[in-house]
């Protein structure tokens, strides 16, 4: 029972590692070289908040840490900063998971969408502050915005396609079949 | 399993939060060393782009050709149009081809007649494009051409059409070009026929903006933007596009080469050659190592005296 538990457990984060290295396979793709007027949503951000929420367990911080901190260097990002604040913000879910395990969508949303919006608001700080290039402000809302548009998405796949669940109640007691 | 956790809170707990706090440390860190030592960080970066790009590019040849072919086949629909609209194009081209090699026989005769000595002609490496910045907020693509087949930091990348970026950030098998429209983009030129130098400064945009301009009175829309080769940047003479105004009436470049379908670029070697930066370089060229037929230089030397 245990290994199973524990197996299961390390195949989920692998799956996890799996699925943020199809997202940057996805976006170097070299398809289009002309300058969109538009910004996609960060995938990968709603995917480790969507688990965070769920499954604490599936999305550890030293996996975390190490795919945004790839991501930075991959994606052409300043390295560190921005794989940082996915960490900080990802830990702030993991803590509040179990407050949030009994509400609704709505206020997962809402803390996602606060934990986001901080996480933006420091990143252009600190950029500015140390005066590097960043990109245009609206570009930035814009990917914000189009984040937390897709957030309920990746969570409604990541909940029916991945089974990542919430724990429900009950899980306590068959704990050692499915952690 | 998870029902153990209640109980070994009390040492794993401060345990965990002590790891949180370095990962945290070491990222914070890894930024700020970019941000004191960006060269040698970015090094780093491509050189990581180096070792993970191309082991993926067996995955990524057959996707990116997959779709582009689904891009073709939308435009098939408007095949007809398409094919007359060539037709006519190339009835325009045929003109301007006559006229282009009547310039040609012309050129070469004046230039033997004057006896013109030009720079020697460029030659360049070829690469595939592999990898986008992967990024909404950078523009650069990944070429398969690096250190390993000579290409040098600054170096410019050209498609068939015209200019499109510059080498920078290069590995033993791979070069990222930075293209004219990422915001950290500048690349000094010449507007021609009037020869007044500017700027094309990327914006995160299509066309880049056009900036520095001597006197802005003297450029139209459809003026020839060629590269200046101010700063040793790169050659002078490329093509880089057309100005346009904006509807705010700024100026900006239509952009010669084709970004749509980056696919194969040329990088342009370009090594250094002779550069003058004094006055007196072209007067006096190097200086005599021998006494015995230095007349020239003494007689300067007597005339500063005098």
């Amino acid at each position: 029972m245990a290994e199973t538990g524990t197996l299961h457990l390390w195949l989920m984060r692998a799956l996890f590692a799996a699925l943020a290295g199809a997202l940057v396979f996805a976006r170097l793709l070299p398809v289009d070289m002309v300058p969109p007027g538009w910004a996609g949503p960060d995938l990968f951000l709603a995917l480790a908040f969507a688990w965070a929420v769920r499954r604490p367990d599936y999305v550890p911080p030293l996996l975390v840490a190490g795919l945004a901190l790839a991501m930075d260097l991959l994606l052409q990002r300043p390295p560190g900063l921005w794989a940082a604040l996915t960490l900080a913000g990802v830990v702030t879910l993991r803590r509040r998971a179990p407050a949030l395990r009994d509400l609704t969508f709505l206020a997962e949303w809402a803390a996602v969408a606060g934990t986001l919006v901080a996480m933006t608001l420091a990143y252009r700080l600190v950029l500015t502050v140390l005066m590097v290039d960043q990109a245009p402000l609206g570009l930035s809302l814009m990917q914000l915005l189009s984040t937390l548009v897709a957030y309920p998405l990746v969570a409604a796949l990541s909940h029916l396609v991945f089974g990542v669940r919430k724990r429900a109640p009950g899980d306590l007691a068959t704990g050692g079949r499915t952690p | 399993m998870a029902s153990d956790r209640g109980q070994s809170d009390d040492y794993r707990g401060p345990l965990r939060r002590l790891l949180l706090g370095v990962l945290l440390v070491c990222l914070v860190g890894v930024f700020l060393v970019w941000r004191i030592d960006s060269p040698r960080v970015e090094r780093f970066r491509a050189q990581v782009v180096d070792r993970v790009v191309p082991s993926m590019d067996w995955a990524m040849a057959p996707v990116t050709g997959a779709v582009r072919i689904l891009r073709d086949f939308q435009s098939y629909q408007r095949m007809y149009q398409q094919n007359r609209e060539l037709r006519r194009e190339l009835q325009q081209m045929k003109a301007w081809k006559e006229a282009a090699l009547q310039l040609e026989q012309e050129n070469a005769r004046l230039l033997d007649l004057n006896n013109v000595q030009l720079d020697p002609r460029l030659t360049y490496v070829t690469g595939v494009v592999m990898a986008d910045s992967g990024s909404p907020f950078r523009q650069s693509v990944l070429l398969n051409v690096g250190a390993r087949d000579g290409i040098m930091e600054g170096w410019a990348a050209m498609d068939g059409l015209g200019l499109v970026g510059r080498i920078s950030g290069l590995g033993r098998n791979t070069a990222r070009v930075i293209l004219l429209t990422d915001t950290s983009s500048r690349v000094p030129v010449t507007i021609q026929p009037t020869g007044q130098r500017a700027l094309v400064i990327g914006d995160n945009s299509p066309a880049p903006l056009l900036d520095f301009i001597e006197d802005p009175e003297q450029v139209r829309p459809g003026d020839r933007v060629l590269s200046s080769g101010d700063g040793g940047v790169f050659p002078a003479g490329l093509a880089v596009g057309q100005v346009v105004a904006d509807p705010g009436g700024r100026m900006r470049v239509h952009i010669a080469a084709d970004y749509e379908r980056l696919e194969f670029l040329r990088v342009l070697r370009s090594y250094d050659h002779e550069r003058i930066d004094e006055p007196g370089g072209i007067i006096a060229p190097a200086a005599p190592d021998t006494g015995t037929d230095a007349p020239a230089p003494r007689a300067a030397v007597e005339a500063g005296n005098g």
